[in-house]
């Protein structure tokens, strides 16, 4: 098959042939084809499409019914029981493997939420793998894990004085704050890159840089005020991870303001002692309507339909599982969670899915491999 | 015969936009044959495809081709697969076969006990065996510098009693309990602590901590030397260093199972700090009270004071529960008095009076000097 993709020198963007980079706007002089597809030209059985694909490139393809429906669902289909199997033989391979594998058994689990997970009819496919886990992780320890745990560990196997252990200390909180939207960023990148939907891969275009100078304000003014000035650190962080994600070579984008959710968190600290805590359920359901509900790609828009009075069911029902089961039960749990997250989540409005193009990154999973070591879980949001 | 379905309806996905194209796919023996809405043709050999999609019932199957932004086939039906199995045996054992799945529920099932059986081997026996290994080994110098961290933190210089006459007091005993061993590696200091709790624990590297609370609960010097006897035998046999050992390894085993990296590594710059959890196994107890009475007898010390403290710290009175810290790790103490009493028995213990004319109660003014913590 005639491949029409080339791959940014600069960026190293996938993407459509063309004369400029779509992502860094580089001019590319001579665009080489794209050469990560196996060739398929052996003993001449290739038949080439008797239509070249250029249509792709310069028109859309027509469009089926499906593709302008005004409403697609996302349902997730996968089952308690599959899951456990697949915890069960985790855990084994884990245990005679003296811990290696969990790196693969992270991607078997991302893999089967993954490809349980089905939108206007497809599902979604994970292509990461245990070794680039792995690999992450190593260079995550060697770079930065070593370093922070010496930090931390000199203050009390060495002797010395009290104003430089305090300097380390400092030094050492910097580090960790600086570290911590890194590894966001870094992490949303590889995992994005790693996930598809009908073969088209996301991505992550953000810039560390603005995202830690995000962090480290938004974390200053949210302890200097008290904690009231979390619902807007929280909307700008939203903003920021979903504004830059990609589908393709289509952009999400948000359009919500923290302010809006500053008189239901308020409301929420209120009645916090009234309600024995339970209002904050509602308040959770209203952050996670919000922030879908002004969510939007290409022409599209998602909805929400998570109630504060369904989410505190949930969660009282995963609850008593854990307790019925003794712990046993964490697979249907996590299985119940995501067929309800996503069952009350559409994309509304028409969408033209079948025109959007691959614009791919290769990312490498070494901010994974440091967000495990923060204990971060900057999952892929869409489920 | 069965009639075998080679025509198949299903959708093809290009890996270049996000089009989804009708098309029919025929199996055939070496691979499989595709035509799209549009009439191209596609051929598919067997041994490039992956199935990434498809072993679950009610998942549609998916076949990928290619590299990294590779092509793809999607078909509904999984019966898709048991065909293909059928028309190319040989060819297909890289497909899932979709009635093998209740053989895959017995081999989680088998997998499942394998595991709890393993976990329970190796907490039971493999990492205890590992951490007495180690703990042996591991060279005097460091436990030394570890002891000497975990001391500064728990007991800081200004809850320390440190009368110098009565200190030597207690320097003086240690000297006559190791006398009768050859060179020992560590140097034994011991810290009294200006606290009304009745405990003393020993730190790696040769530290015993000593509260004064028990101090004013021995009546006699051998008393104190029962204690201290049992102290020093947790030193000598790296019992501490093992505890850790243990301790950080079981906790590594949870984050691995769990994959919860973060947390194993601070297990491993937690633990070691948090000393308050001094706890011995209980052979480790037992062996550190033979071995203890062994060492009294053999320093000639009336083992006598040792038993009659524990039967002191046993009996459960209307006082607190500090009473019972010093043992109270592990129930049945009354089965350690008895292998106590039972050793005293066995040897022919031949006792020479500790600090001759020392009056005894004079040891308890140890700390006024320092400040009070209660």
């Amino acid at each position: 098959m005639v491949i029409f993709s080339m791959k940014c020198p600069k960026c190293g963007l996938i993407q459509m042939l063309g004369a400029t980079c779509k992502a860094c706007g580089a001019s590319v002089p001579n665009p080489e084809t794209h050469s990560a597809q196996m060739p398929s030209q052996s003993t001449g059985r290739t038949a080439s499409l008797s239509q070249p694909p250029s249509p792709t490139i310069q028109g859309k393809p027509p469009q089926t019914g499906q593709e302008s429906s005004q409403t697609r669902q996302l349902s997730f289909h996968g089952t308690g029981g599959s899951l456990y199997g697949i915890y069960i033989v985790n855990i084994f391979l884990i245990i005679i493997t003296l811990g290696i594998y969990s790196f693969w058994a992270r991607v078997r689990v991302r893999e089967f939420f993954m490809s349980q997970t089905e939108f206007a009819g497809d599902r979604f496919a994970y292509h990461g793998s245990g070794k680039e886990l792995f690999i992450g992780f190593l260079k995550a320890m060697l770079v930065f894990g070593v370093p922070i745990g010496v930090l931390n560990a000199i203050p009390d196997l060495l002797d010395i004085p009290e104003w430089v252990k305090i300097v380390v200390g400092l030094l050492s909180f910097v580090v960790t704050m600086m570290l911590i939207p890194f590894a966001t960023v870094a992490t949303r990148r590889y995992r994005l890159s790693r996930s598809s939907w009908r073969g088209i891969r996301f991505t992550f275009r953000g810039l560390v840089w603005d995202f830690i100078k995000l962090f480290l304000g938004g974390s200053f003014l949210t302890t200097v005020t008290l904690g009231l000035y979390y619902p807007f650190f929280a909307t700008r962080k939203y903003a920021f991870l979903a504004s830059h994600s990609y589908f393709g070579n289509e952009k999400f984008s948000f359009d919500g303001e923290g302010k809006d959710l500053f008189g239901s968190f308020v409301l929420a600290i209120l009645l916090t002692i009234p309600t024995l805590g339970l209002y904050w359920f509602w308040f959770m359901a209203k952050k996670h309507r919000y922030l879908w509900d002004h969510t939007s790609f290409a022409t599209s828009r998602f909805l929400s339909t998570v109630t504060g009075d369904r989410l505190l069911l949930l969660k009282l029902g995963n609850l008593l599982l854990l307790i019925v089961t003794i712990g046993l039960g964490w697979s249907w749990i996590r299985v119940r969670t995501a067929r309800f997250y996503l069952g009350c989540l559409s994309s509304q409005g028409p969408l033209d899915l079948a025109g959007i193009e691959q614009e791919a990154q290769l990312a490498t999973a070494t901010g994974e491999g440091l967000a495990s070591f923060f204990d971060l879980d900057a999952g892929f949001d869409l489920g | 015969m069965t009639s075998i379905q080679t025509d198949w309806e299903g959708h093809y996905l290009d890996g270049q936009t996000a089009a989804r194209q009708r098309v029919s796919i025929r199996l055939m023996r070496l691979g499989l044959h595709v035509t799209t809405e549009r009439g191209a043709t596609l051929w598919w050999p067997y041994e490039e495809i992956r199935q990434t999609q498809g072993f679950y019932s009610g998942e549609q199957v998916r076949l990928e081709r290619g590299g990294e932004f590779s092509e793809a086939l999607l078909v509904s039906d999984t019966s898709f697969l048991t065909q293909l199995h059928q028309i190319a045996p040989e060819l297909a054992t890289r497909f899932h076969k979709p009635a093998h799945r209740r053989r895959r529920a017995r081999l989680v099932l088998i997998a499942a006990l394998a595991s709890m059986g393993v976990l329970a081997v190796l907490y039971l026996w493999g990492i205890p065996a590992l951490a007495a290994f180690v703990a042996s080994r591991v060279p005097v110098s460091w436990e030394e510098r570890l002891g000497r961290s975990i001391v500064t933190h728990l007991v800081p210089p200004a809850m320390r009693c440190t009368d110098k006459t009565r200190t030597r007091v207690i320097d003086e005993i240690i000297t006559v309990l190791t006398a009768s061993l050859p060179t020992s590696p560590f140097t034994i200091r011991v810290i009294v602590v200006n606290d009304s709790t009745i405990n003393a624990f020993a730190v790696p590297g040769g530290y015993i901590v000593l509260y004064r609370g028990l101090l004013e609960k021995t009546q006699t010097a051998e008393e104190l030397a029962g204690v201290l006897a049992h102290e020093l035998q947790h030193i000598f046999k790296h019992h501490v260093t093992q505890a850790l050992i243990q301790h950080v390894s079981t906790g590594l085993l949870l984050a691995a199972i769990t994959g919860d990296t973060s947390r194993a590594t601070a297990y491993g710059l937690e633990s070691a700090r948090l000393l308050g959890i001094l706890r011995y196994s209980r052979q480790s107890e037992e062996e550190a009270d033979a071995a203890g009475m062994r060492m009294l007898l053999e320093s000639g010390i009336d083992p006598k004071g040792m038993i009659a403290f524990y039967e002191l710290l046993t009996k459960s009175t209307s006082e607190t529960s500090s009473i019972l810290k010093y043992l109270s790790t592990h129930p049945s103490t009354g089965d350690r008095i008895k292998n106590l009493k039972s050793l005293v028995e066995q040897s022919q213990p031949k006792s020479v009076k500790l600090l001759k004319g020392y009056d005894w109660s004079n040891i308890k003014k140890i700390c006024q000097t320092t400040s009070s913590l209660n």
